[in-house]
Protein backbone atom coordinates (compact mmCIF):
# COMPACT_ATOMS: atom_id res chain seq x y z
CA UNK A 1 0.00 0.00 0.00
CA UNK A 2 1.61 3.44 -0.69
CA UNK A 3 2.43 5.66 1.67
CA UNK A 4 -0.11 8.78 0.74
CA UNK A 5 -0.51 12.34 1.96
CA UNK A 6 -3.59 11.24 4.45
CA UNK A 7 -1.22 9.02 6.13
CA UNK A 8 1.61 11.44 6.39
CA UNK A 9 -1.02 13.77 8.27
CA UNK A 10 -2.04 10.72 10.19
CA UNK A 11 1.42 9.87 11.64
CA UNK A 12 2.64 13.49 11.87
CA UNK A 13 -0.32 13.73 14.36
CA UNK A 14 0.81 10.71 16.37
CA UNK A 15 -1.25 8.04 14.67
CA UNK A 16 0.74 4.38 15.73
CA UNK A 17 -0.99 2.58 12.10
CA UNK A 18 0.28 5.33 9.54
CA UNK A 19 3.52 5.36 11.08
CA UNK A 20 3.97 2.00 10.97
CA UNK A 21 2.78 1.52 7.60
CA UNK A 22 5.40 3.92 6.54
CA UNK A 23 8.44 1.86 8.66
CA UNK A 24 6.86 -1.39 6.64
CA UNK A 25 7.37 0.23 3.64
CA UNK A 26 10.29 1.83 4.11
CA UNK A 27 12.39 -0.23 6.78
CA UNK A 28 13.96 -2.66 4.09
CA UNK A 29 16.00 -0.27 2.57
CA UNK A 30 16.55 2.54 5.04
CA UNK A 31 17.69 -0.47 7.35
CA UNK A 32 20.21 -1.92 4.52
CA UNK A 33 21.55 1.30 4.55
CA UNK A 34 22.32 1.47 7.99
CA UNK A 35 23.26 -2.18 8.11
CA UNK A 36 26.14 -1.71 5.71
CA UNK A 37 27.61 1.33 7.04
CA UNK A 38 28.11 -0.44 10.52
CA UNK A 39 30.39 -3.66 11.29
CA UNK A 40 28.26 -4.92 13.72
CA UNK A 41 24.75 -6.20 13.38
CA UNK A 42 24.02 -5.05 16.97
CA UNK A 43 25.17 -1.84 16.60
CA UNK A 44 23.23 -1.62 13.47
CA UNK A 45 20.03 -2.52 15.16
CA UNK A 46 20.59 0.42 17.60
CA UNK A 47 21.45 3.06 15.35
CA UNK A 48 18.15 1.97 12.81
CA UNK A 49 16.10 3.30 15.77
CA UNK A 50 18.09 6.13 16.55
CA UNK A 51 17.52 6.47 12.60
CA UNK A 52 14.18 5.76 13.15
CA UNK A 53 13.19 7.97 15.49
CA UNK A 54 14.65 11.07 14.01
CA UNK A 55 12.83 10.15 10.86
CA UNK A 56 9.38 10.42 13.11
CA UNK A 57 10.31 13.04 14.92
CA UNK A 58 11.76 14.89 11.27
CA UNK A 59 8.18 14.08 9.95
CA UNK A 60 6.30 17.66 10.46
CA UNK A 61 9.55 19.08 8.24
CA UNK A 62 8.78 17.01 5.29
CA UNK A 63 7.76 19.24 2.53
CA UNK A 64 7.55 16.98 -0.15
CA UNK A 65 10.05 18.39 -2.36
CA UNK A 66 11.52 14.74 -2.81
CA UNK A 67 10.26 11.49 -2.45
CA UNK A 68 9.16 10.23 0.93
CA UNK A 69 12.05 7.40 0.71
CA UNK A 70 14.94 9.82 -0.94
CA UNK A 71 14.21 12.20 2.01
CA UNK A 72 14.23 9.67 5.15
CA UNK A 73 17.05 7.84 3.44
CA UNK A 74 19.05 10.91 3.81
CA UNK A 75 18.17 11.23 7.34
CA UNK A 76 19.51 7.47 7.67
CA UNK A 77 22.78 7.92 6.04
CA UNK A 78 23.62 11.18 8.15
CA UNK A 79 22.28 9.80 11.56
CA UNK A 80 24.47 6.71 10.84
CA UNK A 81 27.41 8.55 9.90
CA UNK A 82 27.26 10.78 13.17
CA UNK A 83 26.96 8.02 15.46
CA UNK A 84 29.56 5.85 13.97
CA UNK A 85 31.82 9.37 14.47
CA UNK A 86 30.51 9.95 17.94
CA UNK A 87 31.75 6.34 18.74
CA UNK A 88 35.36 7.09 17.06
CA UNK A 89 35.05 4.40 13.99
CA UNK A 90 35.56 6.24 11.16
CA UNK A 91 38.34 8.35 12.11
CA UNK A 92 40.86 6.19 10.52
CA UNK A 93 40.20 6.24 6.77
CA UNK A 94 43.14 4.50 5.64
CA UNK A 95 42.34 0.28 4.78
CA UNK A 96 43.08 -1.54 7.66
CA UNK A 97 42.37 -5.35 7.45
CA UNK A 98 40.54 -6.36 10.91
CA UNK A 99 40.62 -9.30 13.01
CA UNK A 100 38.10 -11.72 11.78
CA UNK A 101 37.08 -12.54 15.29
CA UNK A 102 34.84 -9.51 14.93
CA UNK A 103 32.80 -11.64 12.48
CA UNK A 104 29.23 -11.88 14.34
CA UNK A 105 26.70 -14.44 13.75
CA UNK A 106 25.05 -14.75 10.05
CA UNK A 107 21.81 -15.38 8.94
CA UNK A 108 21.07 -18.77 7.52
CA UNK A 109 19.22 -17.53 4.84
CA UNK A 110 21.47 -15.24 3.48
CA UNK A 111 23.34 -16.64 0.07
CA UNK A 112 26.80 -17.46 -0.31
CA UNK A 113 27.63 -14.14 -2.20
CA UNK A 114 25.57 -12.02 0.41
CA UNK A 115 28.18 -13.35 2.95
CA UNK A 116 30.47 -13.02 0.98
CA UNK A 117 30.31 -9.03 0.87
CA UNK A 118 29.24 -8.51 3.74
CA UNK A 119 32.29 -10.63 5.28
CA UNK A 120 34.50 -8.46 2.60
CA UNK A 121 33.30 -5.18 3.54
CA UNK A 122 33.81 -5.80 7.70
CA UNK A 123 37.13 -5.91 6.43
CA UNK A 124 37.37 -2.82 5.34
CA UNK A 125 38.18 0.66 7.35
CA UNK A 126 35.27 2.45 8.22
CA UNK A 127 35.97 5.19 5.74
CA UNK A 128 36.53 2.98 3.01
CA UNK A 129 33.63 1.07 3.43
CA UNK A 130 31.38 4.20 4.32
CA UNK A 131 32.37 5.59 0.39
CA UNK A 132 31.74 2.18 -0.87
CA UNK A 133 28.26 1.79 0.11
CA UNK A 134 27.25 5.15 -0.11
CA UNK A 135 29.47 5.20 -4.04
CA UNK A 136 28.97 1.69 -5.62
CA UNK A 137 25.95 0.54 -3.54
CA UNK A 138 23.74 3.67 -2.78
CA UNK A 139 24.45 5.78 -6.13
CA UNK A 140 26.17 8.86 -3.99
CA UNK A 141 28.47 11.65 -5.72
CA UNK A 142 31.84 11.33 -4.92
CA UNK A 143 30.69 15.62 -4.61
CA UNK A 144 28.19 14.35 -2.14
CA UNK A 145 30.36 11.95 -0.10
CA UNK A 146 32.91 14.11 0.40
CA UNK A 147 29.92 16.47 2.36
CA UNK A 148 28.94 13.34 4.59
CA UNK A 149 32.07 12.08 5.28
CA UNK A 150 34.27 15.66 5.66
CA UNK A 151 36.50 14.91 2.99
CA UNK A 152 37.23 16.12 -0.18
CA UNK A 153 36.15 14.71 -3.47
CA UNK A 154 39.58 12.90 -4.27
CA UNK A 155 39.95 11.50 -1.22
CA UNK A 156 36.43 9.93 -1.87
CA UNK A 157 37.49 8.62 -5.20
CA UNK A 158 40.75 7.70 -3.65
CA UNK A 159 39.60 5.94 -0.91
CA UNK A 160 36.97 4.05 -3.11
CA UNK A 161 39.66 2.85 -5.04
CA UNK A 162 41.46 1.32 -2.30
CA UNK A 163 38.33 -0.45 -1.40
CA UNK A 164 37.48 -1.57 -4.43
CA UNK A 165 40.90 -3.25 -4.76
CA UNK A 166 40.72 -4.85 -1.62
CA UNK A 167 37.04 -6.29 -2.18
CA UNK A 168 38.28 -7.59 -5.86
CA UNK A 169 40.93 -9.69 -3.51
CA UNK A 170 38.86 -9.82 -0.50
CA UNK A 171 35.88 -11.47 -3.00
CA UNK A 172 38.73 -13.92 -5.39
CA UNK A 173 36.84 -17.15 -3.56
CA UNK A 174 33.17 -16.12 -5.49
CA UNK A 175 34.77 -17.26 -8.82
CA UNK A 176 35.47 -20.60 -10.14
CA UNK A 177 37.82 -21.88 -12.52
CA UNK A 178 35.81 -20.67 -15.44
CA UNK A 179 35.92 -17.27 -14.45
CA UNK A 180 31.90 -17.22 -13.52
CA UNK A 181 30.68 -15.45 -10.71
CA UNK A 182 28.79 -18.31 -8.07
CA UNK A 183 26.24 -18.07 -6.13
CA UNK A 184 26.16 -20.87 -3.44
CA UNK A 185 23.06 -22.91 -3.75
CA UNK A 186 21.41 -20.96 -6.95
CA UNK A 187 24.13 -22.06 -9.46
CA UNK A 188 26.27 -18.81 -11.35
CA UNK A 189 24.87 -15.85 -11.24
CA UNK A 190 26.53 -15.38 -14.81
CA UNK A 191 29.42 -15.61 -17.10
CA UNK A 192 32.17 -13.06 -16.72
CA UNK B 1 43.74 -16.00 -9.90
CA UNK B 2 44.12 -13.30 -7.64
CA UNK B 3 42.00 -10.83 -8.29
CA UNK B 4 38.44 -10.95 -9.00
CA UNK B 5 37.76 -8.29 -12.45
CA UNK B 6 36.16 -4.80 -12.29
CA UNK B 7 33.46 -6.32 -14.34
CA UNK B 8 32.81 -9.11 -11.33
CA UNK B 9 33.07 -7.08 -8.97
CA UNK B 10 30.48 -4.72 -10.24
CA UNK B 11 28.20 -8.06 -11.04
CA UNK B 12 28.91 -8.65 -7.13
CA UNK B 13 27.51 -5.44 -6.14
CA UNK B 14 24.71 -5.10 -8.33
CA UNK B 15 23.94 -8.74 -6.55
CA UNK B 16 24.10 -6.69 -3.17
CA UNK B 17 22.05 -3.65 -4.07
CA UNK B 18 18.81 -5.20 -5.01
CA UNK B 19 19.22 -8.09 -2.11
CA UNK B 20 15.84 -7.62 0.24
CA UNK B 21 16.63 -7.53 3.70
CA UNK B 22 14.56 -7.55 6.48
CA UNK B 23 14.32 -4.90 8.91
CA UNK B 24 16.77 -4.89 11.30
CA UNK B 25 14.37 -4.47 14.27
CA UNK B 26 10.54 -5.11 14.96
CA UNK B 27 8.14 -2.74 14.82
CA UNK B 28 7.19 -2.93 18.61
CA UNK B 29 10.49 -2.02 19.69
CA UNK B 30 10.13 1.16 17.54
CA UNK B 31 6.53 1.66 18.71
CA UNK B 32 8.04 1.42 22.23
CA UNK B 33 10.54 4.24 21.30
CA UNK B 34 8.21 6.44 20.04
CA UNK B 35 5.40 6.06 22.45
CA UNK B 36 8.16 6.95 25.14
CA UNK B 37 8.93 9.83 23.34
CA UNK B 38 5.09 11.17 22.82
CA UNK B 39 5.48 10.57 18.85
CA UNK B 40 3.12 7.95 19.08
CA UNK B 41 -0.35 9.43 20.44
CA UNK B 42 -3.52 7.64 21.58
CA UNK B 43 -6.18 8.71 19.36
CA UNK B 44 -8.51 11.02 21.20
CA UNK B 45 -11.67 9.56 19.85
CA UNK B 46 -10.11 5.94 20.58
CA UNK B 47 -10.23 6.94 24.40
CA UNK B 48 -13.32 8.57 24.04
CA UNK B 49 -14.66 4.77 22.74
CA UNK B 50 -12.48 2.77 24.91
CA UNK B 51 -14.00 4.91 27.81
CA UNK B 52 -17.54 5.10 26.72
CA UNK B 53 -20.79 3.13 27.98
CA UNK B 54 -21.75 0.53 26.01
CA UNK B 55 -25.30 1.72 25.17
CA UNK B 56 -23.51 4.71 24.34
CA UNK B 57 -21.17 2.94 21.66
CA UNK B 58 -24.71 0.99 20.75
CA UNK B 59 -26.69 3.95 20.09
CA UNK B 60 -23.46 5.63 18.03
CA UNK B 61 -23.40 2.55 16.33
CA UNK B 62 -26.82 2.57 15.23
CA UNK B 63 -26.68 6.73 14.20
CA UNK B 64 -24.02 5.04 11.70
CA UNK B 65 -26.40 2.24 10.49
CA UNK B 66 -28.90 4.69 9.87
CA UNK B 67 -27.29 7.53 8.80
CA UNK B 68 -25.35 5.06 6.60
CA UNK B 69 -28.79 4.31 4.88
CA UNK B 70 -29.75 7.70 4.78
CA UNK B 71 -26.39 8.94 2.76
CA UNK B 72 -26.68 5.57 0.60
CA UNK B 73 -30.27 6.03 -0.40
CA UNK B 74 -29.74 9.51 -0.90
CA UNK B 75 -26.96 8.80 -3.57
CA UNK B 76 -28.59 6.29 -5.32
CA UNK B 77 -31.64 9.08 -5.69
CA UNK B 78 -34.30 6.95 -3.67
CA UNK B 79 -36.27 8.84 -1.27
CA UNK B 80 -35.24 8.30 2.17
CA UNK B 81 -38.45 8.12 4.32
CA UNK B 82 -39.48 4.50 4.20
CA UNK B 83 -36.71 2.43 4.57
CA UNK B 84 -35.34 4.41 7.10
CA UNK B 85 -38.47 4.50 9.41
CA UNK B 86 -39.59 1.04 8.75
CA UNK B 87 -35.64 0.13 9.80
CA UNK B 88 -35.61 2.51 12.80
CA UNK B 89 -38.86 1.05 13.56
CA UNK B 90 -37.55 -2.18 13.75
CA UNK B 91 -34.50 -1.48 16.24
CA UNK B 92 -37.01 0.53 18.28
CA UNK B 93 -35.92 4.06 17.51
CA UNK B 94 -37.81 7.07 16.81
CA UNK B 95 -36.16 8.43 13.49
CA UNK B 96 -36.87 12.29 11.86
CA UNK B 97 -36.27 12.04 8.35
CA UNK B 98 -33.88 14.65 7.15
CA UNK B 99 -35.26 17.38 5.38
CA UNK B 100 -33.16 18.42 2.91
CA UNK B 101 -30.02 16.82 1.56
CA UNK B 102 -27.75 19.16 3.60
CA UNK B 103 -29.32 17.17 6.51
CA UNK B 104 -29.00 13.74 5.68
CA UNK B 105 -27.54 12.47 9.05
CA UNK B 106 -30.95 11.85 10.75
CA UNK B 107 -31.33 13.01 14.73
CA UNK B 108 -32.54 10.58 16.78
CA UNK B 109 -35.18 12.16 19.51
CA UNK B 110 -34.07 11.98 22.63
CA UNK B 111 -38.11 12.11 24.38
CA UNK B 112 -37.80 8.54 25.19
CA UNK B 113 -41.04 7.89 22.81
CA UNK B 114 -40.26 4.29 22.52
CA UNK B 115 -41.20 2.38 25.16
CA UNK B 116 -37.94 1.04 26.90
CA UNK B 117 -38.46 -0.66 30.50
CA UNK B 118 -34.74 0.75 31.66
CA UNK B 119 -31.62 1.42 29.94
CA UNK B 120 -30.64 -2.11 29.80
CA UNK B 121 -33.23 -3.23 27.52
CA UNK B 122 -32.88 -0.30 25.41
CA UNK B 123 -29.23 -1.53 24.83
CA UNK B 124 -30.16 -4.44 24.12
CA UNK B 125 -32.89 -3.72 21.51
CA UNK B 126 -29.81 -1.24 20.22
CA UNK B 127 -27.33 -4.28 19.95
CA UNK B 128 -29.99 -6.67 18.04
CA UNK B 129 -30.56 -3.50 15.41
CA UNK B 130 -26.85 -3.27 15.13
CA UNK B 131 -26.45 -7.04 14.91
CA UNK B 132 -29.32 -7.37 12.40
CA UNK B 133 -27.36 -4.59 10.44
CA UNK B 134 -24.51 -6.48 10.23
CA UNK B 135 -26.21 -9.57 8.67
CA UNK B 136 -28.03 -8.04 6.51
CA UNK B 137 -25.09 -6.27 4.88
CA UNK B 138 -23.66 -9.32 4.19
CA UNK B 139 -26.37 -11.04 2.42
CA UNK B 140 -26.71 -8.03 0.79
CA UNK B 141 -23.33 -7.62 -0.40
CA UNK B 142 -22.86 -11.54 -1.48
CA UNK B 143 -26.46 -11.44 -2.88
CA UNK B 144 -27.69 -8.47 -4.87
CA UNK B 145 -24.19 -7.46 -7.06
CA UNK B 146 -26.66 -6.45 -9.89
CA UNK B 147 -25.64 -3.17 -11.78
CA UNK B 148 -22.25 -2.29 -10.86
CA UNK B 149 -20.37 -0.70 -13.19
CA UNK B 150 -17.40 1.71 -13.74
CA UNK B 151 -19.68 5.08 -13.28
CA UNK B 152 -20.27 3.45 -9.96
CA UNK B 153 -16.74 3.12 -8.91
CA UNK B 154 -15.99 6.56 -9.97
CA UNK B 155 -18.75 7.45 -7.86
CA UNK B 156 -17.56 5.96 -4.98
CA UNK B 157 -13.91 6.69 -5.49
CA UNK B 158 -14.93 10.45 -5.53
CA UNK B 159 -17.00 10.00 -2.12
CA UNK B 160 -14.25 8.26 -0.36
CA UNK B 161 -12.16 11.14 -1.49
CA UNK B 162 -14.73 13.78 0.15
CA UNK B 163 -15.53 11.23 2.83
CA UNK B 164 -11.45 11.75 4.21
CA UNK B 165 -11.53 15.61 4.03
CA UNK B 166 -14.45 15.14 6.13
CA UNK B 167 -12.96 12.75 8.81
CA UNK B 168 -9.63 15.08 8.66
CA UNK B 169 -11.96 18.17 9.76
CA UNK B 170 -13.94 15.73 12.44
CA UNK B 171 -10.77 14.87 13.76
CA UNK B 172 -9.41 18.28 14.15
CA UNK B 173 -12.43 19.18 15.76
CA UNK B 174 -12.28 16.58 17.75
CA UNK B 175 -8.90 17.90 19.06
CA UNK B 176 -11.00 21.05 19.99
CA UNK B 177 -14.01 19.11 21.77
CA UNK B 178 -12.78 15.43 22.26
CA UNK B 179 -15.86 15.04 24.61
CA UNK B 180 -18.31 16.71 22.63
CA UNK B 181 -20.97 14.12 21.32
CA UNK B 182 -22.19 15.83 18.47
CA UNK B 183 -18.88 16.24 17.15
CA UNK B 184 -18.36 12.64 17.82
CA UNK B 185 -21.44 11.58 16.39
CA UNK B 186 -20.43 13.51 13.09
CA UNK B 187 -16.99 11.86 12.91
CA UNK B 188 -18.35 8.51 13.73
CA UNK B 189 -20.87 8.48 10.74
CA UNK B 190 -18.33 9.93 8.53
CA UNK B 191 -15.85 7.39 9.78
CA UNK B 192 -18.60 4.64 9.20
CA UNK B 193 -19.66 5.50 5.72
CA UNK B 194 -15.95 5.90 4.48
CA UNK B 195 -15.63 1.93 5.46
CA UNK B 196 -18.36 1.24 3.98
CA UNK B 197 -17.55 3.25 0.93
CA UNK B 198 -13.88 1.44 0.74
CA UNK B 199 -16.00 -1.74 0.78
CA UNK B 200 -18.17 -0.88 -2.15
CA UNK B 201 -14.76 0.56 -4.24
CA UNK B 202 -13.56 -2.48 -4.10
CA UNK B 203 -16.53 -4.46 -4.94
CA UNK B 204 -19.14 -1.63 -6.52
CA UNK B 205 -22.44 -3.08 -6.20
CA UNK B 206 -25.70 -1.11 -6.01
CA UNK B 207 -27.92 -1.50 -3.03
CA UNK B 208 -31.69 -2.56 -4.30
CA UNK B 209 -32.82 -3.28 -1.24
CA UNK B 210 -32.08 0.08 -0.08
Amino acid sequence: MPFDQLDLKRAIAGDERAMQRLWSQHAPHIDAVVRRLCDDSELAADISQEVWMQIFRALPSYRGDSLFGTWAHRIAVNRTLNALRKIRRIAKLEVDIEDDSAMTEQDSDRTFVAESIEEAMRKLSPGARAVFVLHDIEGYTHGEIGEELGITSGGSKSQLFKARAKLRKLLVHLVDESSTVVVKGKGHVAPV
Amino acid sequence: MSHLSEEQLDQVIAAERSREQAPLNEWRTIAARAREEGLIRESQSSRWWASSQPWLQSAAAVLLLVGGIAIGRATIGLPSNAGLQSTAQASGVSVTPPASTAARVPAISASGDASFASVNDAAETLHRAVTDYERASQFLAANNTTGGNSDSLSMYLDRAAALDKIVNATESALRTAPHDPVINQYYLATMGARAATQQLVTQPVVLRGF
